[in-house]
């Protein structure tokens, strides 16, 4: 299976915005290589967890091999490397399209070019990559071909005068694709002589055998019975299995130079065998790891806190599990003393962070209370000591304090003309610096802004979906940190103050803030017996304050015979929702007020 | 978990609810299952009304003696019948009568059974009372809701306060001797003194019972459409659980027992077949709309005339077997709590006790003894604050819960009147949470 010489080797990745249709067309290549059979087949074969079929998103890449014999009588083995589509995850991106030759160029005939497709398409450039244009969904009645040729053609100058006009759903263009992936994309260079050294493009854990590795071959030849190397975290491991991906494993003697497979070697955590790692053979190791290596860092942190406090240790091993599988993942514990015991976690970004959440409750059986996120602050204390702060109620106090930088991202939105106007208005309000604003073809427009960081970890993008009725897509990045007027917001109920809703904003936004926030704790703590004040303060000085009106009454008046039913299934609810509230002193507070702040109106 | 059979003694059914689902037009907070036939239709007058009844006779003829696993040879004749509504006051004395001989004939109506009827001010005169009480119906629950008249005309009533008065007298010179008014707290444009006016008023007329409902604005009813819960012209909060302390004081003070949430009587005159619910024991329901309650299923008919017709026709076709479902021992347990809990003698653990064994007992104990009030040493939660009234108390062997450690299965937990009645569901739902639990 793998006497494949280098030069018919083709390695290929999808570039496709969520929803143009990249999972259907790979599913579609594999029907019709006959990797996998129509009988075997399931919807969006790639994207193996439940989270990401529900969503139709790609979050962790995955990888397939398929023999196809092309018109020129040559078998062909081409290995589709899938990328993840999301922002949070630029960096597996890029060490995905490191470990190809060639990319498809996959947009919706009807929708254009997205930003996230963009950004992906300069990181393919910068690999040197061949990109296939294709058009996908040109059976759609609002299909416009010509259109997007020309603003692909315009935004990056890429030639689309050969584009395949496809329909994955439909099957139109598979051939054609099959045909300009063996015709187009380079073979991988052969290097079959030197030392070898594979890429990491992604690693899972499996509960029993360990960590599965994900690879490209760079260099040399990896064989079953060799010991690996991994460069940067410096391990060794005798090798257990190696393999192919077809998509499912299929073990192999050796691979060599070009070829992608996986190998799983007793790995104990996902740690140590990063994606971007360089595995070499401990026998004749390699000079120099690849190039690219990063430890992706996270950028967006929360507290973690069981609803129940019984089920912190829960919660625990359910993190240290996760943490097997997602090096970006951190955490620590952390102690307040309106929540309990919990933990305050990094992630890569929002939905990362949403992922995460998702799958502790779903897969463990977890009742969170997640507070609002933050980003890493730099506090420059007046000693002269910098310090890094990613959770609000930790800021020190005012007078320590000599200044405070925050995060900056650079953001570009693709938007058709007619949202510009909202779309800067939003970003206005969320304290960005104009930049540029260019028109990418007629009707079609790319902003850029440089907006905190923390702006946009709230419901930014939400926001722009919504004010550009879903045309609009970002893409951004971290460009640094600058100083700015910030201050603590403190939220105290019934006179105790709640650590995890302190939050850190500009000055000028804090009496805004404080009433909104207040008016909406108000309308999300439910009554209790007695009145509840709450307030927001700066420091000493309180700048909002509401109260809740104590509950005067809460009883089923009538109940007769056939009202039973009806009547427990209403407790019944209310005492779901009931479950659901964390007693905070005497007051019990709903998991959505911990996420108050980030939707405090609709328009902020 | 202990096995399922045989955990609560078999009680025979003895009660039977009969919906009458008439009335002249739909009160503006009223959801239950209805046929409005228009402001001069009765009875005796109106096809749809015959036909009903003549489905009821069917369903009543089909229904199986249910013993409820009682097999002791011996009779359980009907020891309540309960005609309710809708308003049943628009059936013709005869029509009263034949469904009366139908449960007669079919299942045995007691001597000293309660016989109660719903009847609504301004919809039968001296003659149908004279017949209703010569038919056999002993007992009268009249709805009168409010003496203010424009109270009742904001509520989508038919009647006046005179049309209350004179129903009254009419039930008097009728010879009704156990008499239950209904009043409703929370009704558009009541004020507080309207309130104790309506009370006193009520008192003045010397019933031997009277049910306070706090008024619900259940959706799709027309005061959700109008209203909002609180707001004018709806009293507020604060002043509907202010009536209902003040019903509780007024009539309290006046010589009725505050038996059951919404429920007081003079002594001896409790409403029998309703104890049956909040007792949790089986009940027979005929008529559209009717829940029966028997071999631990729960038998909702249909809430239409024509799709109960068609339920009937089933019903005979299958031999009086339906396929819903048994309710579980668990949520009997929850389902017992909660209606037991509505009544001042409260409930014991004894079910609970065989259905969930100690855990159950602990779990309810941390579940309420916060509620036991500031004296209850364990109270953590809701913390003890001087002015926080105790909700629950528990007695065991008679004694208080401060001098008994742990609950037992004969702990009789009761809510305390008015408080813990008034915010009931605070309790309860924190038993089921417990429970739910385990």
């Amino acid at each position: 299976m793998t006497d494949v010489p280098v030069s018919r080797l083709r390695n290929f990745s999808i570039i496709a915005h969520i929803d143009h249709g990249k999972s259907t067309l790979a599913d579609r290549l594999l029907q019709t290589t006959g990797t996998v059979s129509d009988r075997d087949m399931k919807a969006q074969f790639l994207d193996s967890m439940d989270i990401e079929r529900e969503r139709g998103i790609t979050i962790k890449l995955q990888a397939a091999r398929m023999n196809y014999t092309a018109q020129d009588g040559e078998t062909y083995v081409l290995n589709l490397i899938d990328t993840p589509g999301h922002v949070d995850f630029t960096y597996e991106v890029s060490r995905s399209l490191a470990a190809c030759e060639g990319a498809l160029l996959v947009v919706d005939a009807s929708q254009g070019v997205e930003a996230q497709t963009l950004a992906n398409v300069y990181l393919a450039l910068e690999n040197d990559l061949e990109i296939i244009p294709v058009l996908n969904k040109v059976d759609l009645p609002g299909a416009d071909p010509e259109r997007v040729k020309a603003e692909i053609e315009e935004i990056i100058g890429l030639d689309c005068s050969n584009a395949i006009l496809a329909s994955a759903k439909e099957g139109i263009g598979i051939p054609e694709i099959l045909e300009a992936i063996t015709l187009l994309v380079p073979p991988p260079q052969d290097t079959t002589q030197a030392p070898a050294r594979a890429l990491i493009f992604d690693s899972y854990y499996d509960p029993y055998r360990g960590v599965i590795v994900y690879f490209r071959v760079t260099d040399g030849v990896i064989d079953q019975r060799d010991r690996i190397r991994l460069m940067a975290s410096g391990k060794e491991y005798d090798i257990d299995e190696l393999g192919v991906l077809s998509p499912n494993q299929v073990p192999v003697e050796a691979l060599h130079a070009g070829e992608v497979g996986y190998i799983s070697a007793s790995i104990k955590s996902v740690e140590d065998a990063r994606v971007g790692d360089t595995i070499t053979l401990v026998k004749e190791p390699a000079a120099e790891p690849l190039e690219g290596y990063v430890e992706a860092k996270p950028m967006v942190f929360c507290g973690l806190f069981p609803t129940d406090s019984d089920q912190y240790e829960d919660l625990r091993e359910a993190l240290d599990k996760l943490r097997l599988n997602d090096a970006a993942l951190q955490y620590e514990p952390e102690t307040s003393s309106a929540m309990g015991f919990g933990f305050r976690c990094g992630f890569l970004g929002l939905l990362h962070m949403e992922i995460v959440q998702e799958r502790l409750e779903r897969e463990y059986d977890l009742d969170l209370i997640t507070t609002a996120p933050s980003v890493i602050y730099r506090v420059t204390t007046i000693k002269g000591e910098v310090i890094e702060i990613d959770n609000p109620s930790m800021l020190p106090e005012p007078q320590q304090r000599e200044k405070i930088d925050e995060p900056y991202v650079k953001v570009d939105i693709i938007t058709p003309e007619e949202f510009v106007g909202t779309l800067m208005e939003l970003c206005q309000k969320r304290r960005g610096d104009f930049k540029d604003m260019k028109y990418l073809t007629p009707g079609r427009t790319t902003l850029t802004y440089e907006i905190p960081l923390a702006e946009i970890v709230t419901d930014f993008f939400d926001q722009m979906k919504s004010r550009s009725r879903g045309y609009a897509s970002m893409e951004y990045n971290l460009i640094g940190y600058r100083t700015n007027a910030l201050v603590k917001l403190d939220v105290m109920i019934n006179g105790d103050k709640v650590d995890p809703l302190a939050a850190i904003v500009h000055k000028d936004k804090a009496y805004y803030v404080g009433r909104a926030l207040t008016e909406k704790l108000k309308e999300l703590i439910p009554r209790h017996q007695f009145k509840i004040p709450i307030q927001a303060s700066i420091g000493s000085r309180i700048i909002a304050s509401e109260s809740i009106p104590a509950l005067r009454k809460d009883v089923l008046a009538k109940c007769y015979g056939g009202d039973i039913s009806r009547k427990k299934k209403l407790l019944k609810k209310q005492a779901k929702g009931k479950k659901r509230l964390k007693s905070i002193g005497t007051v019990d507070v709903p998991q959505e007020a911990f996420m108050a702040v980030l939707k405090l109106t609709p328009s902020s | 978990m202990r096995p399922l059979a045989n955990l609560f003694a078999p009680i025979p059914a003895t009660s039977a609810y009969i919906h009458i689902p008439f009335c002249r037009r739909r009160c503006y907070y009223c959801d239950f299952a209805v046929s409005v036939v228009g402001s001069t239709k009765r009875g005796d007058t109106s096809l749809t009304i015959s036909q009903y009844i003549d489905t009821l006779l069917t369903e009543i003829a089909a229904t199986p003696l249910e013993n409820d696993g009682v097999n002791d040879g011996a009779t359980y004749p009907l020891k309540t019948v309960f005609f309710g509504g809708g308003t049943p006051s628009l059936l013709a004395v005869p029509q009263v009568e034949t469904i009366l001989n139908a449960l007669q004939e079919r299942f045995g109506i007691a001597a000293d059974a309660e016989v109660s009827m719903e009847m609504d001010p301004a919809t039968f005169d001296l003659s149908h009372a004279q017949g209703y009480r010569s038919v056999g119906v002993n007992r009268v629950s009249l709805g009168v809701q409010d003496f203010y008249d424009e109270v009742l005309a904001a509520s989508g009533r038919f009647h006046r306060r005179a049309d209350i008065m004179r129903a009254v007298d009419c039930l008097q010179q009728a010879n009704f001797k156990n008499v239950s008014l209904d009043l409703m707290s929370g009704l558009p444009h009541q004020t507080l003194e309207t309130w104790q006016d309506s009370l006193q008023q009520a008192i003045a007329l010397n019933p031997t019972h009277i049910s306070q409902y706090d008024l619900i604005v259940e959706p799709q009813t027309a005061f959700a459409r109008y209203f909002t819960p609180g707001e004018a012209p709806l009293p507020s909060d604060d002043h509907t659980a202010q009536m209902y302390r003040m019903a509780q004081q007024t009539l309290t003070a006046s010589g009725y027992d505050h038996y059951e949430i919404c429920n007081y009587a003079k002594p001896g005159y409790q409403a029998q077949h309703n104890l049956t619910y909040w007792r949790s024991q089986p009940y027979y329901g005929f008529g559209m709309g009717a829940t029966s309650y028997l071999h631990s299923q729960r038998i909702d008919r249909p809430r239409t005339q024509q799709t109960y017709h068609a339920w009937v026709d089933q019903f005979v076709a299958q031999k009086g077997k339906t396929n819903d479902p048994v309710i579980s021992v668990q949520e009997q347990v929850l389902e017992s709590l909660m209606v037991g809990l509505r009544l001042k003698e409260g409930i014991t653990l004894n079910e609970l006790y065989q259905v969930y064994g100690e855990p159950g007992l602990r779990a309810i104990e941390k579940a309420i003894l916060p509620w036991c009030g500031d004296a209850n040493p364990q109270s953590s939660h809701p913390p003890r604050l001087p002015d926080r009234p105790a909700l629950v108390h528990v007695q065991t062997d008679g004694q208080d819960y401060q001098t008994v450690t742990n609950l037992r299965p004969n702990s009789r937990i009761q809510l305390t009147d008015p408080e813990g009645f008034v915010m009931s569901n605070q309790v309860i739902v924190d038993a089921f949470n417990a429970l739910e639990a385990l």
